[in-house]
């Protein structure tokens, strides 16, 4: 997700979480020695439909989580395993070696790269804003003196940052810990709108009648990309992130992911999550 | 007699090796060891960790906003829970039985389940029964916080209205209701005011941790101090700088407080504090 990573400038701690030994496997052990070879350890902030959330029955599925079974399980034969972690302290916590990668939707942005090292691009995101039906907000103006409501420490509040910096500081952000909490809170009459990834905001709105896209050309068109209906604020790619020590494996991903792009494997996970 | 001689004859004790003098040595360089570590790790944090133009920085507007929201709602959380938690507390001791059920049962529920529950149940469970976007509250979250707390702190205010009744001793009520006083009578004239003595130190302690628990806040979006330290780590990967600053600003609230409330148990005091 565009979610601008929180992170402790140091990783002060050098304490492993549970998951941690399964996240060191294969990796070059001078934080201690793995339990298992051949298992990945990815951590993920859970739930974020549709990339990684858990269904009914408690299975954890999602875009996210199906790319890890293509690249990782039928392209490298290495077995995946998602660590539901935080998504604000999700980078120091890559580096302080609680898991070897990160999948959870990431966008891949300079700041970011300082710290981790990112696989080519698996996916493009647009950030939108979402509204109840009834409402007056037809255009990105119409945002000036209300209150929105975003996931603290994603692109998503960069962008409503960013909206408040245009709108000379006449906006109102609500940052809310998780993502569906923005959303009852726009259901709720708390704020009058949800700044977030396209794909997870177009999640909402087909699950929730109540709910629309504000429309209209933006980043996407001016970048002149196979741009959207909506309105976009801004234009993401995700990346899979790695340690910066991690060069080798980081390659043999890239290559992964090629591979499953070229053989249609990609396409089939992506329509089975998108319509659009 | 016969005893005394045999005491005479007996080998003096050999002196145990945590005699008095001993214990004292071994307390003050065991304080001064912490001392002197948490100095050395404050130095290290100042030194290393923080940044001082950031720090002068944040403090105006993000801080000072989150201070004030935080004031605020301790303030009104506080007034509103010590009014309640006499209402439960009474209602507690009540000799009618479903009074005292019901005040029993409304303390197991809100100390048997966690506050952040109780948060979540009334901000986003709350404006549920409306219709998508017809909650007639705007702005909710500082609302749904000062009822969280009020409603979570009168019961742990009660139990300790409680307690402070049951150590009168039941001569004094007896005395009262023989003198011909009703009963409302005498809890007002005589067993409150006795047992409000009794009770301050506990409401003091609880009142300090309803400051501490606006940092749950951060779950409804307060933009109390938490979220502060959250966004300023997000925005700029630097941790010990805010942190120290919501640790300053913590301390600026619950350590008056703990004085204030030390100054009412003294004032309560027959003996005027004197034997403190």
């Amino acid at each position: 997700m565009g979610r601008d990573s929180g992170l402790n400038r140091r990783s002060y701690l050098t304490a492993l979480g549970a998951g941690s030994s399964a996240a060191l496997a294969g990796c070059t052990g001078f934080l201690g020695g793995g339990s298992s070879e051949d298992t990945v350890t990815i951590g993920s902030d859970i739930p974020y439909r549709p990339f990684e959330y858990e269904t009914e029955d408690g299975d954890l599925v999602g875009f996210d989580v199906d790319i890890a079974q293509a690249v990782f399980e039928e392209q490298m034969e290495l077995t995946p395993e998602f660590t539901d972690t935080s998504f604000d302290t999700i980078i120091s916590s890559l580096n302080n070696g609680n898991f070897r990668v990160i999948m959870s939707a990431m966008t891949i942005n300079d700041t970011r790269a300082e710290r981790v090292d990112f696989s080519d691009p698996y996916f493009t995101a647009y950030q939108t804003i979402v509204v109840l039906n009834d409402s007056d907000i037809t255009a990105k103006e119409d945002l000036r003196g209300r209150t929105v409501g975003v996931q603290k420490g994603t692109t998503g509040a960069g962008a409503a940052d960013a909206l408040k910096e245009e709108f000379d500081g006449e906006l109102t952000i609500r940052r809310y810990d998780q993502i569906p909490a923005a959303f009852d809170a726009l259901i709720n009459n708390q704020v009058v709108a949800v700044i977030n990834d396209n794909t997870v905001n177009a999640e909402f709105v087909e699950q929730n009648g109540n709910v629309r896209f504000v429309e209209g050309e933006g980043a996407a068109a001016e970048e002149g990309e196979n741009a959207p209906p909506y309105l976009t604020l801004t234009v993401e790619e995700y990346g899979i992130a790695f340690r910066q020590d991690d060069d080798e494996f980081r390659q043999q991903v890239n290559d992964a992911l090629a591979a499953i792009r070229e053989d249609g494997t990609y396409d089939e996970i992506y329509s089975e999550y998108f319509s659009g | 007699m016969a005893e005394t001689r045999q005491r005479e004859r007996r080998e003096p004790a050999p002196e145990p090796f945590l005699n008095d003098r001993r214990l004292k040595y071994i307390g003050l360089t065991a304080s001064v060891v912490f001392t002197l570590v948490v100095v050395g790790f404050l130095g290290l944090i100042l030194y290393t960790q923080v940044n001082v133009d950031r720090f002068v920085n944040i403090i105006h507007p993000q801080f000072i906003n989150a201070f004030f929201v935080v004031l605020q709602i301790v303030v009104i959380s506080s007034v509103l829970s010590v009014i309640g938690g006499v209402l439960v507390g009474l209602g507690r001791i009540s000799e009618t039985l479903p009074t005292r059920g019901i005040a029993k049962g409304y303390i197991e529920f809100f100390r048997g389940t966690p506050l952040l529950f109780q948060l979540i149940v009334i901000y986003s469970g709350i404006p549920a029964f409306w219709p998508p976007g017809q909650f007639p509250i705007e702005n909710f979250s500082i609302p749904a916080a000062i009822i969280g707390l009020t409603l979570n702190h009168s019961a742990y205010i009660g139990e300790a209205i409680r307690g402070g009744v049951e150590a009168v001793p039941d001569g004094q009520m007896e005395a009262a209701r023989s003198l011909g006083m009703s009963y409302a009578q005498a809890m007002q004239e005589v067993v409150l005011p006795q047992a409000w003595r009794n009770a301050l130190a506990a409401i003091g302690n609880d009142q300090v941790i309803l400051v501490k628990d606006t940092s749950l806040l951060s779950v409804l979006a307060v933009p109390e101090i938490i979220s502060t330290v959250q966004n300023i780590n997000s925005a700029t990967f630097d941790i010990w700088t805010p942190i120290l600053w919501a640790a300053i600003l913590y301390l600026a609230i619950t350590i008056p407080l703990g004085k204030f409330v030390r100054y009412l148990e003294a004032r309560a005091d027959p003996a005027g504090g004197r034997d403190r």
